[in-house]
């Protein structure tokens, strides 16, 4: 009796976690167009991303931008990315910002400060949605259900 | 006993100041400002904990570096605690970090210590040294055991990380990453001495200072999988506080259980699976000594976490398993009770849930379910003629960091 309680939680838990994964819309992981690297893999981009190994595929150190200002972007990304929550994402920070390990993504105020981040920093990279993905930035990476 | 309610004014004021501190945490985010071309930043964590157990008769240390552990009262002590953290970036290559830790400590006060002072070196992403006062890494999540925010449990599991009080070292350590077989492996190597003291229920304390620590680690990362095998050991600078103890006994006996300038040895095992909402650790130590008084022991656990929206429950196994070494000039009448003290044999089950219900803050509550033997007292202080190795622990705690 007990057993079958279990499965009916377990199964409800695997349920729900399904259906949380569905809803986000596709993403782009950019740089900008005068970077020589034309692709990343998805776990590239997580090393740069979560800290772990910062160095492009041309050698030079990657600076990864995040949107804390837009918050649903932000979920969106790292939900594709990792399956993780923003909660989590900010636990994982925690201990290694806390522990004086790596630095976190450099915070963007905005769309247009990411853009111009993006022209300035060699080995910039961030992420934005496919319809605010302005010409003159190359997509690295396709993040999509 | 009356010594944990005589502490807390100090406490009161420090964890107000905590408090105040959380209430501000929400609205703002970490500080930031420039100076010419150095960015700093200012940020903080911290822990409001509570707990008591079940059972009177003996108190459990969170770690070895508190005095006096979880009573059968609620109290404070144990989990909480506040700290703040400077970063001062000069260039992408070079970063100084210095970090204050205020938290129940082996003297009985809140007086805050300089957990962190260090510059940090990365020339390229493969690289990165450190110099100063940073955290030990005995294993896996030692260094980031005052951040509640950034673990589900309310404490790390005494079983495993109560056996040390190291906290940091003042010294050197050097790490290099590089992709490997599809995945990353890093390599960390570290050196330095200790500061600390570690308190064994009436002063004077065992003084740490100046016990040399080496130790590196090789670690995994392959997807949702990380593995590490970590060795660390430690050469003690001094003696414990026995020295009228020592004295009574043949030269012979006190030389097998001194500890200044003998080894006590490491060895440790982590894996952790993390895909999506599911995480996984399994952690193992053994650690040997060369002298007769830590006792050689086994470490483990094992803990789930599913995360659901808000909420992660997690359900978790602990243990430590000790043996006293076979001394060569025993004097069983009183080397047995002396290595006595510094023997474990208990399991543990914890489970709890943590809420993450606001930005940068979350709710823990666990329960401790401990099953050991009467004479299981390395984690404990104050045990009565009661004790008899088993207690439940309840615990809450908000965990905040900004």
């Amino acid at each position: 009796m007990q057993d079958r309680k279990g499965l009916l939680l377990l199964l409800f838990v695997l349920l729900m976690s399904q259906s949380a994964v569905v809803a986000e819309d596709s993403l782009v992981v950019v740089m900008g167009s005068d970077s020589d690297v034309e692709r990343l893999t998805r776990e590239q981009v997580v090393h740069i991303f979560l800290g772990r190994f910062r160095r492009l595929p041309n050698g030079l150190t990657a600076t990864p931008i995040d949107r804390p200002q837009d918050q649903s972007l932000m979920t969106d990304f790292y939900q594709l990315l990792v399956g993780k929550s923003p909660a989590e994402i900010r636990s994982y920070w925690s201990r290694l910002i806390f522990s004086g390990k790596t630095a976190p993504p450099r915070q963007a105020g905005s769309g247009q400060e990411v853009v111009r981040w993006l022209a300035e920093t060699p080995g910039a990279i961030a992420y934005m949605r496919p319809d605010e993905c302005p010409p003159q930035l190359r997509v690295v990476l396709r993040l999509g259900p | 006993m009356s010594q944990v309610i005589d502490i807390p004014l100090a406490a009161i004021s420090r964890l107000a100041f905590a408090c105040s501190a959380l209430l501000l945490a929400p609205a703002a985010t970490a500080l930031e400002a420039s100076l010419g071309s150095t960015d700093l930043s200012l940020r903080g964590f911290g822990t409001l904990g509570a707990a008591r157990s079940t059972d009177g008769s003996a108190e459990l240390v969170r770690d070895l570096s508190q005095p006096h552990g979880i009573s059968d009262h609620w109290s404070l002590t144990t989990d909480s605690l506040f700290g703040l953290q400077v970063n001062a970036r000069f260039s992408p290559e070079l970063e100084a970090v210095v970090q204050a830790v205020t938290r129940y400590k082996y003297d009985e006060t809140y007086n805050p210590d300089l957990s962190w002072a260090f510059l940090r070196l990365t020339p390229n992403p493969v690289l990165t040294v450190r110099v100063g006062r940073f955290g030990t890494e005995f294993y896996m999540l030692s260094d980031s055991r005052m951040v509640g925010y950034s673990y589900n449990t309310v404490r790390p599991p005494p079983d495993y990380y109560g056996t040390l009080p190291f906290n940091y070292l003042d010294g050197l350590d050097l790490a290099i990453t590089h992709p490997f077989a599809g995945g990353l492996l890093t390599g960390k190597l570290f050196t330095g001495q200790s500061r600390e003291q570690s308190p064994l229920g009436a002063p004077p304390d065992f003084d740490l200072n100046e016990s040399l620590l080496i130790g590196g680690y090789l670690e995994y990362l392959d997807g949702p999988w990380q593995i590490r095998l970590g060795q660390t050991s430690v050469r003690f600078d001094n003696d414990l506080p026995l020295e009228s103890f020592y004295q009574q006994l043949p030269k012979a006996t006190a030389d097998e259980l001194r500890v200044k300038d003998q080894w006590s040895h490491f060895s440790s095992l982590g894996i952790v699976y993390d895909q999506g909402p599911f995480q996984s650790q399994l952690m193992l130590s053994k650690t040997d000594n060369e002298h007769g008084t830590f006792q050689d022991t086994w470490a483990g656990y094992l803990q789930l976490n599913y995360r659901i929206k808000d909420w992660t429950p997690f359900l978790g196994l602990s243990f430590a398993t000790s043996d006293p070494k076979a001394l060569s000039h025993p004097i069983p009448p009183v080397t047995d009770p002396y290595q006595l003290d510094f023997y474990s044999n208990q399991r543990t089950v914890f489970v709890g849930a943590r809420w993450d219900f606001y930005r940068n803050v979350c709710l823990k509550a666990q329960v401790d379910v401990i099953r050991g033997s009467a004479d299981s007292k390395f984690l404990y202080r104050y045990e009565t003629e009661d004790w008899d190795g088993s207690m439940t622990i309840m615990s809450l705690a908000l965990d905040f960091v900004f």
